[in-house]
């Protein structure tokens, strides 16, 4: 005759069941894919001493950098900047966009040193400038106090403008704009339109190449953006924008031209998520990268770079007819 | 299937589940960077410190299983205590190493280029998981089985 069951074994068949259902539902639906999709084991910074300087910049000539997402601190962020790193040494660039989300796990300010000093060291040595279109690790980007200082904390220690304006090197004309809901949708709207509008209507450079985080045109994670086309494409319609730089979307994609405007997603700084292809998609993949831009003359070639060096994609654009 | 069979099979199959348990972490980090391009090497110390342990405690396990089934008075006992174990480690050695590296992210990363040994780490903090687990089945174990009344437990 078999035992009774006793108190005891109740209660260790119950934490037992208990326990496996807790086990299977946290490890299987969060923390393994979140290991297998976060940056968090740390890394060593690259440790190489760049030629500062050492680009060639003229009004016919630029070379830049943009990466998006980087903000992690660890192992894959390393990597991808120590590919960045490389490529200066080969084929030095001086500037870096920077597409959002730059600081993960923690706010920029406690994490300005392990999230960009120490990644971009050899980059910021060599005299390289960065810049930045703003992030979000979310949709309440500019909802709260806390957001609301995080962002301060960036622009400050970045020395950037603001939360959309425009620089210029040599023949491109960069536009960064805040793609936060309240900044394309919201009561900030209106006034950055108009901006972005004025900005793009008195750019006299032969080529235009618009910043933000979230992408337009993406076939990742996120997807594209909601509603961020019908605002935003008859602008770059309207003033012949050649290129639309993006993250957001853990991956990288190019767009074919759409109304003449290629979208490239470059979210890929620090980690990866996965993605499909949409019948806009040229290519995409999902991988650790940076996007190389070379522009000369009437041409403007890209390479996305992965970070083991490898070339993921290239692209060549025409400056538009009149330009 | 008789006794004889599951005696036979379930202790070393208890012990795969349990070296995959330990295992699983560094194979979702080794198929991250992997699936990022990273290169072949990158991950391997993990996986291979992950694996040392995990096949240290399978031999642990399977042995406490071969112990438990010799003395237990009822073998529900043993299984309890085993499965309980093997639930603390599977959040333990995954969730534990989160709690490190997310929590604490900051601390690792400013000893980071100072040849910082993030696989000491990562093995102490499973490690620590494997121990909390040994110690749960062992005490659950003992907990549930009955002891003769005038002796010490």
């Amino acid at each position: 005759m078999a035992d009774p069951v006793t108190r005891r074994q109740l209660l260790a068949a119950a934490a037992g069941a208990a326990g496996s259902i807790a086990a299977a539902t946290l490890l299987g639906e969060h923390v393994w894919p979140l290991l297998a999709r976060e940056d968090l084991i740390p890394g060593a910074a690259p440790d190489v001493v760049l030629s500062p300087n050492a680009w060639t910049e003229g009004d016919d000539r630029l070379s830049f950098v943009a990466v998006g997402d980087t903000g992690s601190g660890g192992r894959q962020a390393m990597a991808v900047a120590s590919a960045m790193a490389e490529t200066y040494r080969r084929a030095p660039f001086g500037l870096v966009s920077l597409l959002g989300d730059i600081c993960y796990y923690g706010n920029f300010e406690d994490r300005f040193e392990h999230v960009f000093a120490r990644p971009m060291r050899p980059l910021i040595d060599a005299g390289v400038g960065f810049e930045l279109a703003i992030g979000n690790h979310d949709d309440q980007l500019r909802h709260t106090d806390e957001s609301l200082a995080e962002i301060e904390a960036e622009l400050r220690l970045l020395g950037t403008p603001g939360l959309y304006y425009a620089t210029s090197h040599g023949p491109v004309d960069f536009f960064y704009l805040d793609s936060s809901v309240p900044a394309v949708f919201g009561e900030g709207a209106p006034e950055q339109w108009e901006w972005l509008d004025a900005a793009m209507a008195s750019s006299a450079n032969r080529w235009k190449v618009v910043a933000l985080h979230h992408p337009p045109y993406s076939s990742g994670r996120h997807g594209s953006t909601p509603g961020a086309r019908r605002v935003l494409e008859p602008m770059l319609r309207r003033h012949a924008v050649d290129l639309v730089l993006a993250g957001h979307d853990h991956h990288y994609e190019r767009t074919v031209p759409i109304a003449g405007t290629t979208y490239v997603v470059s979210g890929g700084g620090c980690k990866t998520t996965s993605t499909g292809r949409s019948p806009f998609t040229v290519t995409a993949e999902s991988t650790l990268h940076f996007l190389h831009v070379e522009v000369e003359g009437d041409r403007l070639r890209g390479r996305a770079v992965r970070a083991d060096g490898s070339v993921a994609d290239r692209f060549e654009l025409r400056a538009r007819e009149g330009r | 299937m008789r006794r004889e069979a599951v005696d036979r099979i379930a202790p070393p199959l208890y012990a795969a589940i349990d070296f995959a348990v330990i295992l699983a972490p560094a194979v979702a980090v080794k198929l991250a960077a992997d699936r990022g391009g990273m290169g072949d090497a990158e991950g391997v110390d993990l996986l291979a410190a992950s694996a040392l342990l995990g096949a240290a405690h399978a031999v642990v396990a399977f042995r406490r299983l071969r112990t438990e089934e010799r003395v237990a008075v009822r073998r529900a006992d043993m299984w309890l205590a085993a499965v309980d174990s093997l639930v603390m480690l599977a959040l333990g050695a995954t969730v534990l190493l989160v709690a490190v590296f997310y929590g604490f992210a900051d601390e690792h990363a400013s000893v980071a280029d100072r040849g910082y040994p993030v696989v000491v780490l990562w093995t102490g903090v499973q490690l620590v998981a494997v121990v909390i687990a040994e110690a749960t089945g062992r005490f659950v174990f003992w907990w549930l089985e009955p002891h003769p009344r005038g002796r010490p437990a």
